[in-house]
């Protein structure tokens, strides 16, 4: 028989010198497989509490090599005095050391988050949704707790008690990384429930877990997966409890913009063809759907082309030449005042860019450019900077009382973020969001879609 | 290797057909190849986004051809492209130079007037004229380090057109597997080499006899708990080492996101698909091909000589010998040649050797490079640059059984 041992391996743990008895009257059946491939036992790493509990209570003799994780001493912690709300999720997660804390974004889920690593003092790993935040994550801990984390991601490979990574990138090294902490916080943790990132939170050992989140349901449904992921939620704040106070009164201004007439012809034509494809596939198929169509499109000629007509459709929405017009008018306007537009894709994204000589914040961006453009906006530096998805979550933007979107995704959690985005409490100013929005195109359904979610409820709306 | 995002697979009942280009209705397409691969060629230069673009312009007329097709073809020619990333920064560094020079200048308004004095144009000159270049220069310059704005280098072109195509066969059937819980290998010869492709990819195994060899199942560790395509990646990397092998079928299960229920993927090395990778010869040392042509098909002193045919396993510990000696009383010896080895080399393959108590395992080492190092002579022959039928036999006498 070989030597008893628990040992972590490629995000599994392995136990081996155990009879087929000895598991089953100490663990009870359900936790350990027999894996004939190996001859061992074999667990996911997530059941490690239970396992270790198991092993010091009922059993001895057992040698732990799974666990490396470590006691951190931060020689200088520097956190803010929480307001009574985040204290209260401190002391609420402290509790169970499990689960989710659902705050509306600009609450400061993250000084809660800190504040939770400076009382647990241990091996933890922050994976963060983007590399924009994760870098953001990194600044923050140094601030707050004077420790310089370590990176995994973005082509870097730096190993530290405190780390800091994204979902991508955790569920890539997390069957090398599973045993090194005894902590993981999700930030925006709605990210975690995919086939694939949930082995991100499934291949980890971490007894302690913490999920951050402003919007935790998901489309899909898989934030049940949550409770077995991370852990049951264990404090919400509302977003009408704090309007107001830490978050500012806002308005929201709609303004319609036309397409030129080539763009209208244009626009028109190709959603005739879209509908005439659609008229006659309901013809041959009553249950003909849209999703149909889609996975049609690799094989059928004619569905391709409908599909193309419909993303041409969109590109002349997405980029109508009107709304840089409307944003100069806006730049007129609010001379002054610092501002965030919003484009629905890259193109546009450069597109106002390029035509107004305004900071492009995309993917790409390296952290110094980041760095330099939200901290130009602070400083007034740069009077704007346009955005696509980057600064959609949990980005730490200065103090902007005027944003404009000029295009995106019609789903509620992302108007949510993005209007967490400039609610930020400075003065007596109340801040304001534009919508620049196509007239008579699909734009007008998303811009209602977007303002049925509760962050738009009891908001004004006006029209220029 | 294609990402997901270009995969045309058609799941038709439980079967999955990943995209193929075929003689009889593609011949066409080695046309296309020929004019995609002139793209690249003439794009030295040309940012990506212009040489996709010209690649699609080929399609025009071509019904059949989805854009996902196109997009992998270009992703295929991109790897064997290199463009220049910028990766000095440069572009980073002039978007900060033009907009910093544009913030006090803010909003940049199409008509002058009186309250708003910085026309579009003109202001655009002035700064370009400011950072000694051409407005036209700075604009194609500001976004150099996005992907789709990257120019093309070099480009190394394959070695002839319908090259472009078999491996975009190759890579659609790879990003298949993507997809893949389950990988099953049943072989009749080159167990060694398939082991060996799996081992790289790091995937875990599972052997059985079968009727005429053996039933390889792939997995990963955390395949026992879940159908888990983690493991998809590394089951794609895995075939163009199984293509370059003989005698062997495949079937994956695939659990593609999205699908319910489980969708088979099957082929065998007549599926038409070929492997880029050096074939399974190049492994083999020239040593024991000598031997084996020695020894000869008849049997010595009772004892016939067969190559590579058992595959010892324990767990995930394989050993498989170069020979396999059998006697017409029913025993057999196993024959591993080392040509070249160290102490500690030698003594890793003694401590696999130890799992299996059950049989009789001899190894035929190379004498050069014996040091001072004591060789355990029970089951060790030395060789100097043949290995001698004489000295096989004569080990083969002194064994007891």
């Amino acid at each position: 028989m070989t030597e008893p041992a628990l040992r972590f391996q490629q995000g599994t743990l392995t136990l081996e010198g155990w009879t087929a008895e000895a598991v089953q009257k100490v663990f009870g059946k359900s936790i350990w497989s027999w894996d004939a491939r190996s001859l061992l036992w074999r667990a996911p790493a997530i059941a490690y509490p239970g396992i270790e509990e198991a092993l010091a209570s009922k059993s001895e003799g057992t040698t732990n090599y799974a666990q490396q994780w470590q006691t951190v001493n931060f020689a200088k912690v520097s956190l803010p005095e929480l307001r009574a709300e985040q204290q209260q999720a401190v002391d609420s997660w402290l509790a169970s050391r499990r689960g989710l804390v659902v705050m509306p974004t600009g609450t400061g889920k993250t000084e809660v988050a800190l504040r939770i690593m400076s009382e647990t003092m241990c091996s933890t790993l922050v994976v963060a949704p983007i590399r924009d935040l994760m870098y953001q994550w990194h600044q923050r801990i140094l601030r707050a707790l004077d420790y310089d984390a370590g990176i995994i991601g973005d082509n870097t490979f730096n190993l530290k008690a405190i780390s800091v990574t994204t979902y991508d990138s955790a569920c890539i090294h997390m069957p090398q990384l599973g045993n090194r902490f005894k902590l993981l916080v999700f930030d925006e943790c709605h990210h975690l429930p995919g086939m694939m990132r949930s082995d991100a939170a499934r291949m980890s050992m971490a007894p302690w877990r913490l999920g951050l989140s402003a919007t935790p349901e998901r489309t899909d449904g898989r934030h049940d997966l949550f409770t077995e992921l991370i852990g049951p939620e264990v404090y919400r704040l509302a977003i009408d409890k704090v309007r107001g106070k830490s978050l500012a009164e806002y308005s929201i201004v709609r303004i319609p913009v036309h397409l030129t007439p080539e763009e209208q012809a244009r626009y028109e034509s190709l959603g005739l063809q879209v509908a005439e494809f659609m008229r006659d596939s309901l013809e041959n198929d009553p249950d003909f759907t849209w999703e149909k169509l889609c996975a049609n499109s690799a094989v059928d000629p004619a569905s391709r082309r409908a599909l193309n007509a419909y993303r041409a459709k969109q590109a002349i929405e997405d980029r109508a030449a009107e709304k840089l017009r409307i944003l100069e008018d806006l730049f007129r306007l609010h001379l002054g005042s610092p501002m965030i537009i919003f484009a629905g894709s890259n193109a546009m994204a450069r597109d106002v860019s390029r035509r107004f000589l305004l900071p492009c914040l995309l993917s790409h961006c390296g952290k110094r450019e980041r760095l330099d453009y939200l901290e130009g906006l602070r400083d007034g530096v740069y009077p704007a900077i346009v955005a696509n998805q980057v600064l959609d979550e949990g980005v730490d933007i200065p103090a902007v009382k005027v944003a404009v979107v000029i295009g995106g995704m019609s789903s509620t959690k992302q108007a949510q973020q993005r209007l967490g985005r400039i609610l930020r409490k400075s003065g007596t100013h109340s801040a304001i969001l534009y919508e620049v929005v196509c007239q008579d195109t699909n734009e007008t359904i998303k811009s209602r879609k977007r303002r049925a979610s509760d962050a738009y409820s009891g908001t004004r709306h006006r029209r220029l | 290797m294609l990402t997901r995002e270009l995969a045309i697979v058609v799941y038709e009942g439980s079967r999955a057909h990943p995209d193929r280009l075929t003689v009889k209705k593609h011949s066409h397409y080695v046309d296309y190849a020929r004019r995609m691969a002139d793209v690249y060629a003439r794009g030295v230069g040309r940012t990506r986004n212009e040489i996709h673009r010209d690649v699609h312009a080929i399609f025009a007329l071509e019904e059949e051809c989805p854009p996902r097709r196109i997009d992998a073809f270009c992703k295929l020619l991109d790897e064997r492209c290199e463009y220049n990333r910028d990766e000095a920064g440069a572009a980073a560094k002039l978007r900060q130079q033009v907009f910093r020079a544009a913030a006090p200048l803010h909003p940049l308004v199409t008509e002058a007037d009186p309250w708003f004095e910085h026309n579009e144009q003109a202001t655009k000159q002035q700064i370009a004229t400011s950072l000694g270049m051409s407005w036209e220069d700075i604009d194609n310059r500001l976004f150099a380090d996005i992907i789709e704005f990257h120019r093309l280098n070099e480009f190394k072109a394959f070695e002839d057109p319908s090259a472009l195509l078999s491996r975009y066969n190759v890579a659609q059937t790879q990003v298949a597997l993507y997809d893949a819980t389950h990988l099953t290998v049943w072989a009749t010869a080159d167990f060694k080499t398939v082991l060996r492709y799996a081992k790289l990819a790091r995937l875990m195994h599972v052997i059985r006899r079968s009727s005429d060899g053996y039933r390889f199942d792939f997995s990963g560790p955390a395949s026992l708990f879940t159908h888990t395509h983690r493991y998809g990646v590394a089951m794609a990397k895995f075939l163009p080492g199984l293509l370059s092998c003989r005698g062997w079928r495949l079937q994956a299960s695939l659990r593609p996101p999205r699908w319910h229920g489980r969708i088979m993927l099957e082929f065998d090395e007549h599926c038409g698909l070929s492997s880029e990778v050096d074939p399974a010869a190049q492994f083999d040392s020239r040593l024991e091909e000598h031997f084996f042509e020695r020894w000869g098909e008849e049997p010595r002193e009772g004892w016939t000589l067969s190559r590579e045919t058992e595959i010892l396993h324990h767990g995930q510990t394989v050993f498989m010998p170069d020979f396999v000696l059998r006697h017409e009383s029913g025993r057999s010896v196993m024959l591993e040649v080392v040509g070249f080895w160290t102490p500690e080399y030698l003594h890793q393959k003694q401590q696999t050797l130890a799992q299996f108590p059950d049989h009789r395992i001899v190894l035929a080492l190379a004498e050069q490079h014996l040091q001072s190092f004591e060789v355990p002579t029970a089951n060790t022959i030395l060789f100097k640059t043949v290995i001698k039928v004489e000295a096989v036999l004569e080990k083969l006498r002194s064994l007891t059984f």
